[in-house]
């Protein structure tokens, strides 16, 4: 949540994607480079079993799990549907755009990139009766604040 | 001249499939076979082989009051050795399954007896007495009501008929309670509700999109039979929208 207005552009894929495509995708992307900050978004893959009779126990999922994106490991949670990018100029637009036609070339369905404003620029009155007046506003919109693991950072080359 | 059904209007390909499936007369088409001990596994309501448990003595046992209706309804199997009331739920994709909430609970009321369906926007839940729930879950699980990969039998934990696809073509389910091998075929690796299976319970292959499309109960605008195309179904939902609303009225006619 900064002040400047950055652009910022979503990718959003056809089919939810295998981890080993969505791997192979965020280190094309991260090549490209010009990333500030990147949100994974699709439906929540639980560590238990949420609802039901079956509350409580473990629920072994074969698509929740580490990927390796750049220098660092990355949980997934969610079976991988958008990404949201937000990006240093729109230089780096073109070339996202490429990374992402490159990656979905041999799949049999289609993938988007398009521009807009996907994170929050300012906390909500909900946000800020939530996570109070110290939230983290970088992360804010994007994850839950109070999250004890924060954001995986991946070092650039700058 | 006898009353003959209906069962419900419209001239496209999908409503004709619709009453395809509504009409008991027309024999399902069988696509896959499920074992018994396979629907017992899936349901997960009572380990295979054990006995049923029950929630009231054998009708023959018990005194029955003397009610007219008792003398004109047949119990079914289940009542008559007084099963307890069982449920099996599912959640039919978008992209063209071949059943939908609704769809279920008309074609169960036309063609099973005894039952309790219960319809919502993204799953529909039938329950019964566990007998005869055995016995129409094998019916629902073989035909073509039921598609591999774009129909979930889900007790809990729903989500995800309306949303993309998996890559390998499969609805997604939090729980991964089947789950697409290698050789192409669909397991269940869990039961309804989510509980690991001591063995995968094989399902068959999932149907192809040309197959799906062609027998679909779903209107879908994009890439499918679009509603508004069906003129003559529209005209009989404003017909039935028109008349409840104007009831509200209680016009005087």
């Amino acid at each position: 949540m900064t002040e400047a207005i950055y652009p910022q552009v979503r990718i959003v894929s056809a089919r939810f994607l295998r981890p080993d495509t969505a791997e192979q995708l965020l280190n094309r992307l991260v090549q490209v480079g010009g990333i500030l900050r990147m949100s994974i978004n699709g439906p929540s893959i639980p560590e238990t079993v949420p609802y039901g009779p079956a509350r409580g126990q473990p629920n072994p999922h074969p698509d929740r799990k580490v990927i390796r994106v750049g220098d660092q490991d990355v949980q997934l949670r969610v079976q991988v549907g958008t990404i949201i990018l937000e990006l240093e100029d729109e230089s780096y637009i073109p070339a996202i755009c490429e990374a992402v036609d490159e990656v979905f070339a041999e799949k049999d369905f289609s993938c988007a990139v398009q521009q807009g404003r996907y994170m929050k620029t300012r906390p909500t009155m909900s946000d800020y009766a939530k996570y109070g007046p110290d939230a983290d506003r970088e992360i804010l919109g994007l994850v839950d604040p109070r999250r004890k693991d924060g954001p995986v950072i991946i070092q650039g080359t700058k | 001249m006898a009353y003959k059904p209906q069962y419900g209007p419209g001239t496209s390909k999908v409503a004709e499939n619709r009453r395809k499936q509504m009409n008991p007369s027309q024999k399902l088409e069988k696509m896959r076979d499920v074992t018994d001990e396979d629907i017992v596994l899936i349901l997960g309501h009572r380990a295979p082989g054990a006995a049923y448990p029950t929630a009231h003595p054998p009708l023959a046992e018990q005194q029955e009051p003397d009610c007219p209706i008792r003398k004109i309804v047949t119990p079914t199997d289940g009542a008559k050795a007084g099963d307890r009331v069982r449920y099996i739920q599912f959640a039919d994709s978008m992209f063209f399954a071949p059943c939908h909430p609704y769809q279920r609970t008309y074609l169960e009321s036309y063609r099973f007896r005894g039952i309790d369906p219960g319809t919502l926007s993204g799953r529909q839940i039938v329950e019964c007495r566990e007998r005869d729930l055995e016995k129409y879950s094998k019916e629902l699980l073989e035909t073509e009501l039921l598609d591999a990969a774009r129909t979930g039998i889900r007790g809990a934990t729903v989500h995800g008929h309306s949303l993309r696809l998996a890559e390998n073509g499969m609805m997604f389910d939090m729980l991964q309670r089947s789950v697409l091998g290698e050789d192409g075929i669909v397991r269940y690796v869990k039961n309804q509700i989510g509980e690991p299976l001591d063995r995968a319970v094989a399902i068959g292959k999932p149907l192809d999109e040309k197959w799906l499309k062609a027998h679909t109960t779903i209107f879908h605008s994009l890439g499918g039979v679009p509603y508004r195309d069906d003129a003559e179904y529209i005209e009989y939902v404003q017909r039935i929208h028109s008349l409840r609303t104007k009831y509200g009225f209680m016009p005087k006619e």
